[in-house]
């Protein structure tokens, strides 16, 4: 309602409107644009200075890294588009991004999916749900130096847990951080568990807001449960998840530690992402030129993903 | 030109003004003492001595003790002690430097300090092995310690312990298996394979995260047949027979199932666990095994050095060292400190703090250090015949950091004990990755 009520407020100074009617003088309608001009640029000019402080600084210094061929203490000299051709006829960074679509895809989506049918759940009446909750917002509370070490604990030798059981059960001794293929799945089913507490939180806050009353309506009118659910709640929720599909896919993208902690992008590479190949461009192989080219690169996919995301946010009718 | 000084500038003057704000809590936070730090190399009068955790906490406030006793002669600085984590430790010192906040005399990561002097930032300790020289230090030296930090403009550093790599065995698994410590690669293969049907493993290793044991056992067999990556006039020379022998070698243990299939990915948690629950017979490590892994029972001994196929010995050594930087408020006050300082290292060993062993012969023969046969064994046997990773020749460079720790052979490393692989394959894979990063 506050809101609202800025919003107005917002919108008739931008008409010069004042608050108390639509006609009043021209010279007093300008003398209030003046001054809320004048308003906002002092509240908001301690936020762009910190924010040109903290992120324009660093990402111009990115720009000169990656067009040079220098070190961290010294750019060196121009060298161009040099840095960034030299990473993209690497097939070692064009295995890294397939990975990282891979990651990122079975993240957002595999995340939501878990999220989405919990968030459902928790909205039924279940015995110690309060209980229920908070472990489920575990993963996501847990520092992922610890999760990542609990992962190790439970998968790492032949003698883990979930190996032995496997044994026990007859299916052999998987090796999941051993084998390319299993890690690369273990990888992403850690991201999974780890992320799925915020996409359930972001649903939930969104499923909330839902008038009871419509499924109701929908009810009386013959709707299936599957129809209340995709013609109902999916398109109320839409905003709220494409929200987190960004939030998402920003997290995989640069997600470093969940797999540098667990797997360290190995083996041979086969979770190696694209910041984990930018990390260890920069800080393993001390190439700082084409490493922070690769961190380039992705921040411009990121930016064209999100614009493309929020788009379809902006088209979602649903308020 | 003028864009690069341009450039160098203002990313100073950010850094230094970043590092100032970053810094001014933290030195709230520590009180009055601290307040003296700041500026290059050590603002008010100051040598800043930066260190890295190189054991337990304890390590670190023994050597801080040690700085904060120092009492300069008249006219030099006093100086101050700061620990530097590892974690990310090269962007700390880069971003330092640049900034001119850095240190003026630390210890770093083992290649850390030729890096540094190819960027022009490291002050030459040839004043500093003069005073040595004076004072009867430089005579102490263990044999070839000192030399690899000797370049054409002077030494680079001072090398104040040395990290090695040895082969220990768990002396019950062999007993139980029914067959002697290897002596040679035949034996050891033998060995691998009695050890296998008692459910242990005859080279015990890892790559995974965070875990470099396993790149160092690659370049140790290359090493030990008499192999290396670099020619003795420091070229790549990745693809000689020796180390093709090696690797085939090691691909052999690979497919008898003597490397633990799952080494590939073992933490050194894992690798720990591996020696504590008896599953690890014999592999390379680090100095410290049983005080590392927690077995007091005098089980896990260390082993003699095994021969090749032609005879050759040889072991792995990363001469760790201290550094002195340009950027210091006196050069002079830098050199005496360092003096001062590598006259009180017996004082670490003699706590029982370190890891690794010292590089003066005299602290090896203390009672503290002695008493430990596993350590007396290893100065005896494995550092004449240790090999840096400088290997086949002996002076070091900023390219063996690009080696250590690197791409390129964390990736052969895994390619080799994944097995699914053939030596020259792997090794040309190796050599490639290698030549793509590696600056002339």
């Amino acid at each position: 309602m506050a809101l609202t009520t800025a919003q107005t407020g917002l919108s008739r100074a931008r008409r010069g409107v004042a608050p108390g009617g639509a006609g009043r003088p021209a010279n007093r309608k300008s003398k209030l644009t003046a001054q809320t001009s004048r308003t906002f640029f002092w509240l908001l000019l301690p936020s762009v200075i910190l924010l040109v402080l903290i992120h324009g600084y660093p990402l111009i210094e990115a720009g000169v890294q990656a067009t040079h061929d220098g070190s961290l203490i010294e750019a060196g000299n121009f060298v161009g588009g040099e840095n960034f051709a030299t990473v993209l006829s690497s097939p070692a960074f064009w295995k890294a991004a397939q990975f990282t679509l891979l990651f990122t895809i079975v993240g957002v989506f595999g995340s939501w999916l878990v999220g989405l049918g919990l968030a459902l759940l928790l909205r039924t009446k279940i015995p110690a749900g309060g209980t229920f909750k908070v472990l489920l917002l575990l993963p996501w509370v847990v520092p992922i130096v610890v999760s990542s070490t609990a992962w190790n604990w439970l998968v790492a030798t032949p003698d883990s847990l979930i190996p032995s059981l496997f044994r026990n059960l007859g299916l052999g001794t998987p090796l999941f951080l051993a084998d390319p293929s299993l890690a690369a799945l273990t990888v992403m089913v850690f991201k999974v568990w780890v992320s799925f507490p915020f996409m359930m939180m972001m649903i939930s806050a969104a499923l909330a807001s839902v008038d009871s009353t419509v499924y109701e309506a929908a009810s009386m009118d013959g709707a299936t449960r599957f129809q209340q659910f995709s013609q109902i709640t999916l398109p109320l929720i839409a905003r709220s998840t494409y929200i987190s599909w960004i939030l998402m896919t920003i997290f995989c993208v640069n997600d470093f530690p969940t797999i540098y902690l667990l797997t360290g992008g190995g083996p041979v590479d086969a979770t190696t992402s694209l910041v984990v190949l930018a990390y260890r461009t920069v800080f393993q192989d001390f190439a700082t030129g084409p490493g922070v080219a690769i961190a380039f690169l992705m921040t411009m996919t990121l930016v064209v993903v999100s614009v493309l995301l929020y788009r379809q946010i902006r088209k979602s009718s649903v308020e | 030109m003028s864009a690069n000084s341009s450039s160098a500038f203002s990313r100073r003057g950010f850094l230094g003004f970043a590092a100032a704000a970053a810094s001014a809590p933290l030195l709230a936070a520590c009180g009055g003492g601290s307040a003296s730090q700041g500026g290059g190399g050590g603002g008010n009068g100051v040598i800043k001595f930066w260190d890295m955790p190189w054991a337990t906490p304890a390590y670190n406030d023994a050597a801080k003790k040690i700085v904060e006793g120092y009492s300069p002669a008249s006219g030099n600085l006093k100086a101050s002690y700061q620990t530097i984590q590892w974690n990310n430790f090269y962007q700390t010192f880069s971003s330092a430097i640049a900034s001119k906040t850095g240190p003026a005399v630390s210890t770093g990561g083992g290649f850390q300090a030729f890096q540094f002097e190819k960027q022009g930032q490291i002050a030459y300790a040839d004043k500093v092995i003069d005073e040595l020289k004076k004072n009867g230090q430089f005579d102490d030296f263990l044999p070839g310690v000192l030399e690899p930090f000797k370049s054409d403009k002077g030494y680079v550093a001072v090398p104040w312990q040395l990290d090695m790599r040895v082969f220990w065995y768990r002396k019950s698994l062999f007993e139980q298996a029914g067959v002697d410590v290897p002596k040679d690669w035949a034996s050891l293969l033998e060995a691998g394979k009695a050890l296998k049907k008692v459910g242990a493993f005859g080279f015990a290793t890892g790559s995974g995260a965070g875990n470099n044991i396993g790149n160092h056992s690659m370049i140790m067999m290359m090493v030990n047949n008499g192999g290396g990556v670099f020619t003795k006039d420091g070229e790549l020379d990745v693809m000689n027979d020796r180390n093709v022998e090696a690797i085939e070698f090691l691909l052999e243990l690979v497919s008898n199932g003597i490397v633990d299939p799952a080494s590939v990915s073992y933490t050194t948690e894992n690798l720990n666990a591996m020696w504590k629950n008896k599953k690890a017979a014999f592999g390379p490590y680090v100095l410290g095994v049983p005080e590392r892994v927690g077995d007091t029972s005098g089980d896990i001994v260390v082993a003699s050095p095994i021969a090749g196929p032609h005879g050759d010995k040889g072991g792995l050594v990363f001469p760790n060292n201290i550094m002195m930087y340009t950027n210091t408020p006196s050069q002079a006050s830098s050199e005496a400190f360092l003096v001062s300082y590598m006259g009180q290292l017996k004082e670490l060993w003699r706590q029982k703090l370190m890891n690794a062993l010292p590089v003066f012969k005299s602290i090896t023969e203390i009672p503290e250090f002695a008493s430990d046969p596993n350590n007396v064994k290893i100065v005896k046997e494995w550092q004449p015949i240790a090999k840096t990773f400088a290997s086949q020749g002996t002076v070091l460079n900023d390219n063996l950091a690009v080696l250590d720790g690197g791409q390129a052979l964390n990736q052969f490393t895994q390619t080799v004990l994944t097995g699914k692989t053939d030596a020259r394959s792997a090794l040309q894979a190796f050599e490639s990755g290698l030549k793509s990063v590696i600056k002339k």
